[in-house]
């Protein structure tokens, strides 16, 4: 009830403050600089709109100087700072000293800036937004958790831990057992003595054990034939191991995620890797590429600034003037490379991206979800071809790199040699249309589709030569 | 002797088991000595390389390029495309900028140049510049990069020339794409944008796919009568 008779004049209270504010802001405003009372909300936008690719509002260079505290040091007149945005040429004839110490500083360095079609009403609103300063807490990217690593996606249930525990575990068991029976056959010859009866023989540990074996036949045969299963088992499955290097992911010399930029930032596949679709390497993207980005974003939303600036390092960039240094001795990133084919098999990316058309999570999974490079498993690939029917991701089994994977996708891609916009099956789609062509065609024709295979994918000088 | 045989299984078998598992390591290679090219291929460094190099070549090609750079002044040569691989005359600076604007596009506009353009254009630009040219592509949505211009707005009348001026130099906080799009398809994706700048809608084609050449006003009224079909998403 307090509560309740109290708030109306409260309000009441408040309203007549702000007419009263308001009242003031009305009759100074007319006399007031260009400083004062603008609508920084209206100039956020303003400024977003026309300023913001080049400037700051606080003192972080971007491409061109940072704009804060602009109000306490600007030294011209406002009608200059006015012309100054509307046509920067056009203010620096006036001849003044203090635009002609600008012009001086910062033309040089940043270049003239275009004249900016901002009214006079509108610069006195981005100079509020710009005296009110950034809101609190950074602008935060996209939403981290939308985007998670292929590894926040598995369930963490480390089997391979658990196996190391189980051999360790079973060490000690070994160990104890082997101590053990040192211990009974003392104890039992105690016992012995005690009776007056001979000592056993003191037999070593191997000799008991065959003993005990040679008693113990059909049991010992039953476990050995189980481990001699085991061992070859796990020898074969290791040796179907040499060559594959499924789910390789080597330390990188910067902690680049895939998924930031691929899944947070849309940015495409061959925007970095943009060698994909016109030679036989995909391309590790150089610094200057990086840069086209990171020239303005200078802080991560994983690590900060620390990786970031190891572009800059390589680059010779200057993260507080936003300059290049000048004569710097540039060195490149020394990346690890991933998926190595051997010298022996020729591979083009641009076959299979500009010719064939395949996706690059055909072979290299939802690289959404990778943190650095890796060589996507190919249960991992299916079970994304299975997540998105509509991607046209060719389900294959055999494990990625290995040559079994490449020749079961040839036989099972379907090559459409009539919609094939790039010419490259044109010759081809002549050749089947007529004569012995025709007869090859049906003979193709028999699973209800032209693969690979078909056009000679699967002769050996195809990748070997 | 038995026990010494099971130490040294257990050992052998917790040593297969580590090795799969490190991402560092590759796993085992069969006859490495046929996974390395004695000819140079690109991104492998030959100085990693035992197979081919004594310790003295070691030294000398550790850590270093096996793909250089061209020489400075080389011209791409690619078929048909050559003549527009030669070097572009406008300097980077503010003057060769406004100079720019009286550089022509090369290409006559045809669907297929627009087409082409807008798959480079969705690979190159679309994340800054965003699906219809409004400048709110992801990194701009995302806070990361802010005051993209809007080609139907304030870019509206950007003369084709400084459009691949700006491609080729960068522009402000826009990096150079010089050395990720070709010449040619620089001038494929200014096509697109200048679709773009009308607010998406398409030229009119004749069956050939080249534009139309017609009157201002008439070619007002048709792009009007088409723009259902042709209008970009």
């Amino acid at each position: 009830m307090n509560l309740q008779s109290s708030r109306p004049s409260w309000g009441r209270k408040a309203i007549h403050g702000l007419v009263l504010l308001l009242a003031v802001t009305l009759t100074t405003s007319a006399f007031a600089g260009i400083f004062d009372e603008g609508d920084a909300a209206n100039g956020e936008t303003v400024f977003n709109a026309n300023c913001a690719a080049c400037h700051s509002i606080t003192n972080e260079v971007v491409a061109a100087p940072g704009l804060g505290g602009i109000s306490e040091r600007w030294g011209a007149s406002d009608e200059l700072l006015v012309k100054w945005i509307q046509n920067p040429q056009g203010a620096a004839e006036s001849g003044d000293p203090y635009i002609a110490n600008l012009v001086e500083t910062y033309v040089g360095v940043y270049g003239w800036m275009s004249a900016q079609a901002v009214s006079e009403a509108e610069i006195k609103d981005i100079m509020a937004y710009i005296k009110a300063g950034p809101a609190e807490g950074p602008a935060d990217g996209g939403d981290v958790a939308a985007c998670p690593t292929y590894d926040e996606l598995q369930a963490s249930d480390d089997n391979d831990s658990a196996a190391i525990w189980f051999l360790i575990l079973l060490v000690l068991f070994v160990i104890i057992a082997i101590s053990s029976t040192n211990i009974q056959r003392s104890v039992k010859n105690a016992h012995r003595e005690s009776e007056g009866l001979e000592p056993l023989p003191n037999v070593s540990y191997g000799e008991a054990v065959r003993a005990w074996a040679w008693k113990n036949i059909v049991f010992v045969s039953i476990i050995g034939l189980f481990v001699t299963a085991y061992v070859v088992t796990v020898a074969y499955q290791e040796a179907m191991d040499v060559g594959v290097y499924e789910a390789y992911e080597p330390e990188q010399p910067i902690k680049f995620y895939h998924s930031i930029h691929v899944c947070e930032n849309e940015v495409d596949c061959q925007y970095c890797h943009s060698s994909a679709s016109k030679s036989k390497h995909a391309g590790i993207p150089s610094t200057n590429v990086c840069m086209n980005c990171h020239k303005g974003i200078k802080k991560g939303s994983r690590w900060g600034e620390k990786e970031i600036d190891k572009i800059y390092a390589a680059i010779g960039f200057d993260r507080t003037s936003g300059q290049y240094i000048e004569d710097y001795e540039q060195q490149p990133v020394m990346w690890n490379k991933v998926h190595n084919l051997p010298d022996h098999v020729f591979f083009s990316h641009q076959q299979h991206v500009t010719v064939g058309n395949l996706e690059c999570q055909n072979c290299h999974g939802d690289v959404a979800t990778f943190k650095g490079g890796r060589i996507a498993p190919v249960e991992e690939v299916a079970a994304y071809a299975d997540a998105n029917p509509g991607a046209g991701i060719i389900k294959l089994t055999k494990p990625t790199l290995t040559m079994g994977w490449c020749i079961e996708c040839h036989n099972k891609a379907k090559v459409n040699v009539v919609t094939s916009d790039n010419g490259y099956y044109q010759e081809v789609h002549d050749r089947l249309k007529e004569g012995r062509g025709y007869e090859e065609m049906l003979r193709y024709m028999e699973d209800e589709k032209i693969t690979v295979k078909d056009l000679g994918g699967w002769e050996c000088s195809k990748c070997h030569y | 002797m038995l026990t010494r045989n099971t130490f040294l299984f257990a050992l052998v078998a917790l040593l297969m088991g580590a090795c799969t598992t490190d991402p560092n390591s590759p796993g085992l290679e069969y006859m490495p000595d046929m996974y390395r090219s004695p000819a140079v291929e690109a991104y492998v460094d030959y100085g990693m390389d035992p197979y081919h190099f004594g310790e003295a070549q070691y030294d000398s090609l550790n850590h270093r390029l096996s793909a250089r750079k061209p020489a400075d002044g080389s011209i791409a040569y690619a078929g048909d495309v050559q003549p527009y691989n030669m070097p572009y005359p406008y300097p980077n600076t503010t003057e060769g900028y406004e100079e720019a604007a009286e550089l022509k596009s090369p290409l006559p506009t045809t669907k297929a140049n627009i087409e082409r353009g807008k798959e480079v254009y969705e690979i190159m630009c679309i994340h800054c510049h965003g699906e219809a040219g409004k400048g709110d592509g992801a990194i701009s949505k995302n806070g990361h990069i802010k005051g993209i211009p809007d080609y139907s707005g304030k870019l509206k009348d950007l003369p084709e020339g400084k459009a691949f001026h700006s491609i080729h130099y960068g522009k402000g906080l826009m990096g150079s794409h010089a050395s990720q799009i070709s010449q040619y398809e620089r001038w494929q994706v200014v096509q697109y944008v200048k679709v773009l700048q009308n607010g998406g809608t398409m030229p009119e084609f004749d069956e050939n796919g080249n534009m139309m050449a017609a009157g201002a006003a008439s070619a007002e009224e048709a792009t009007e009568e088409v723009a259902p079909e042709e209008t970009e998403g």
